[in-house]
């Protein structure tokens, strides 16, 4: 008799459980909440690329500026910054970028008459389409967006560093007061309202150029078939979807 | 038997508890908005898109400003936006639209100007590295140059930074020009021999090459020994072939030089008490921006540039088959090798249409066989007729040995079967 109240009793807890425990897998099931902003279907349409004219550049700084203050970077970091080679006639080669040029460059730094080329190369995220920033992160924090933009999840970022060290570009940096990996977002914020990427608005040369390249109508859809260009350390296979015109063979 | 499906259905009960409480837990912790677009939490896109917008574009500005913004926009600064200068002025805006954003004092709206010195000298100190066709100064030199004896001016003691060099006609409807080339924009010093002087020196393209009567005049004249063409002539490099030219006679321009100001050399050059000099103000309209040009232009030189100087008529663009179908040298003289394949190689001429292969090449062909050769090479109609087309005169007569070795089948290309028949 107790033998059979004992296996009933068992019968009975064990269908409880998982009754309760399918019923709980219901009561937390998700809902799919309503979205005001653009499905993933939507956003796919789009594929953000980025180009820059290195032989428009002035190293000016200006979309270094606009940078900091759109995005509020802290100091000494820089989501974009601009470098500056100068090769003198004994092949000596000099990169500077003094404070990401945030003041622009002031003197040059070899004899100007032993200069044989100088230019500047602005440097960004290169919001690459096999990132290894993406492939490192151990939670999953970076993704890339359905219109191909490589972003940060603060919220699941443990700050780590990991993404900082594999960044071949160096374009990650750690941000000590929140304590997360931050980097360049092409403006998220404002290309999803139809602005273009902070930098992109203060360029005075057009040096910056930045759009769809799903659309053949867009701009750098039409300078990517005229033009000859380039991107970063392209052994690398990080596959960067930064364009460069006038890339120069001392370019890293 | 029985005790054994008992301890079965208990192992098998415990897995099925430790599945469900996982995928319990899992969907307890994931957040609610993961996997909906990829492995990543959607909701982080979201809360990336409020990051509220800081650096405004100029065309906010115009709303307001708009005479300034025209203004900006005819002159040479009309790439440069207003927040290079002004400061991302999301404050501002706020603050004169009336926005939500409370606590904003007037104060903190005023925008920064920051046409200072300092200011200026972030895109135009010299450097190197700067392209060269980019307006660019050494402070020293420049001040030097103009006779400035206070070192504290600032730029916008003669430069307006909205209206840096007083365009007379609008950046935009400037004239494309090819590309001319000054020697420092290759080499770092200006080499003492010409081009031309040096062995396979590539072809450049200097003012005096079209524009010789004018340059020979304005060689003559006081003005070529202190400034050259594009001094006034201000060039803006378009792309690696073209650029614009932009006119600049506006009494605004020569005033940057000669007007008489307080931190000036009082002596050289001339200078003016600007308006006083033309005496009645009256006659200086808006209409009339030339009016230095007026009085003083034999000082600069002759202003008509004749037609004859010209090298290309008003109907160039149909006519100019015939000369470069002569010559290609002669293009060359002037346009890069590759700038004809610009037109003729990206798209096909408008008379080859989906039928121009089927019958209609025949017509124009035959009545101007030379006219293929623009593009065509000369046995092309060889490759797919195999006999020079169209038929030659003699054809009549030569017709039976060709179709002795070649075969019927040839003719077929284009006429019917029945076709021998109409005489045979």
């Amino acid at each position: 008799m107790d033998k059979i109240e004992r296996r009933q009793f068992l019968k009975l807890g064990l269908y409880t459980t998982a009754g309760v425990m399918m019923g709980s897998l219901f009561a937390f099931s998700r809902t799919d909440k309503e979205i005001d902003y653009k499905s993933p279907e939507d956003l796919s349409k789009f594929d953000w690329g980025f180009l820059v004219d290195t032989t428009r550049c002035i190293g000016c700084g200006a979309c270094v500026r606009a940078c900091k203050v759109e995005n509020n970077v802290p100091d000494s970091y820089f989501r974009t910054w601009v470098e500056r080679y100068e090769i003198d006639k004994n092949g000596r080669v000099r990169v500077d970028s003094p404070n990401g040029a945030l003041e622009s460059f002031k003197d040059d730094n070899f004899n100007e008459a032993e200069i044989v080329k100088a230019f500047f190369v602005p440097k960004l995220c290169n919001h690459c389409y096999d990132s290894a920033c993406t492939q490192v992160c151990p939670v999953g924090a970076t993704y890339e967006s359905p219109d191909g933009v490589v972003l940060i999840d603060k919220e699941r970022c443990v700050g780590c560093g990991y993404c900082v060290q594999a960044c071949p570009y160096g374009c990650r940096y750690i941000d000590h007061e929140k304590g997360v990996a931050d980097k360049c977002t092409l403006c998220y914020h404002r290309i999803q309202k139809g602005e273009a990427p902070a930098c992109v608005n203060a360029c005075p040369r057009a040096a910056r150029i930045f759009g769809n390249l799903k659309d053949p109508e867009s701009k750098i859809r039409k300078i990517l078939n005229l033009r000859r260009y380039g991107t970063l350390k392209p052994d690398l296979g990080t596959n960067p979807k930064c364009y460069y015109i006038g890339l120069d063979m001392e370019v890293k | 038997m029985l005790s054994n499906k008992k301890h079965i259905i208990l192992v098998f009960s415990i897995l099925l508890f430790l599945l469900t409480a996982g995928i319990v837990v899992r969907k307890a912790m994931q957040p609610d908005s993961y996997g909906f677009a990829g492995n990543y939490r959607w909701d982080a896109n979201q809360e990336i898109m409020k990051q509220p917008v800081l650096n405004q574009n100029s065309k906010t500005c115009s709303e307001c400003h708009e005479s300034i913004y025209n203004l900006h926009e005819k002159d040479a600064h009309y790439t440069v936006p207003c927040v290079d200068c002004h400061g991302a002025g999301n404050v501002h805006v706020a603050f004169f639209k009336g926005d939500s954003l409370n606590g904003i004092t007037k104060q903190q709206a005023y925008l920064e100007k920051e046409f200072k010195l300092d200011g200026c000298l972030l895109c135009h100190q010299k450097l190197v590295a700067r392209p060269a066709d980019f307006p660019q100064i050494v402070k020293d030199d420049h001040y030097k140059f103009l006779h400035v004896t206070d070192p504290k001016t600032q730029c916008i003691q003669c430069h307006n930074p909205h209206e840096p060099i007083f365009l007379l006609t609008d950046v935009k409807n400037s004239r494309l020009h090819p590309i001319v080339y000054k020697c420092t924009e290759c080499h770092s010093k200006t080499p003492e021999k010409s081009p031309k002087e040096v062995e396979n020196h590539p072809t450049i393209f200097e003012c005096k090459d079209c524009h010789a009567e004018i340059t020979a005049d304005f060689n003559s004249k006081p003005h070529s020994k202190y400034i050259d063409c594009r001094t006034c002539h201000l060039y803006h490099k378009e792309n690696e072939t073209t650029g614009r030219i932009y006119k600049n006679g506006n009494a605004k321009f020569c005033l940057l030089c000669h007007e008489k100001k307080s931190f000036r050399d009082e002596k050289y050059p001339p200078k003016i008490e600007w308006p006083n000099h033309v005496g009645n103000t009256s006659i200086i309209s808006k209409s009339d921006e030339k009016i230095c040009l007026n009085c003083h232009e034999d000082k600069i030189h002759q202003m008509h540039l004749s037609k004859a100087q010209n090298p290309h008529s008003v109907n160039w663009k149909s006519e100019h088959k015939d000369i470069a179908g002569q010559s290609k040298e002669i293009c060359g003289k002037c346009h890069t090798s590759n700038s004809c394949q610009n037109c003729h190689m990206k798209s096909k001429p408008s008379s080859h249409t989906a039928d121009w292969k089927k019958d209609l090449h025949k017509v124009s062909g035959a009545k101007n066989p030379s006219s293929c050769e623009t593009c065509h090479k000369r046995n092309s109609c060889y490759g797919c007729h195999k006999l020079d087309m169209p038929h030659p005169k003699d054809f009549g007569e030569t017709h039976k040995e060709l179709i002795e070795v070649k075969g019927k089948e040839l003719c077929s290309n284009c006429h019917k079967e029945d076709f021998c028949k109409t005489c045979h």
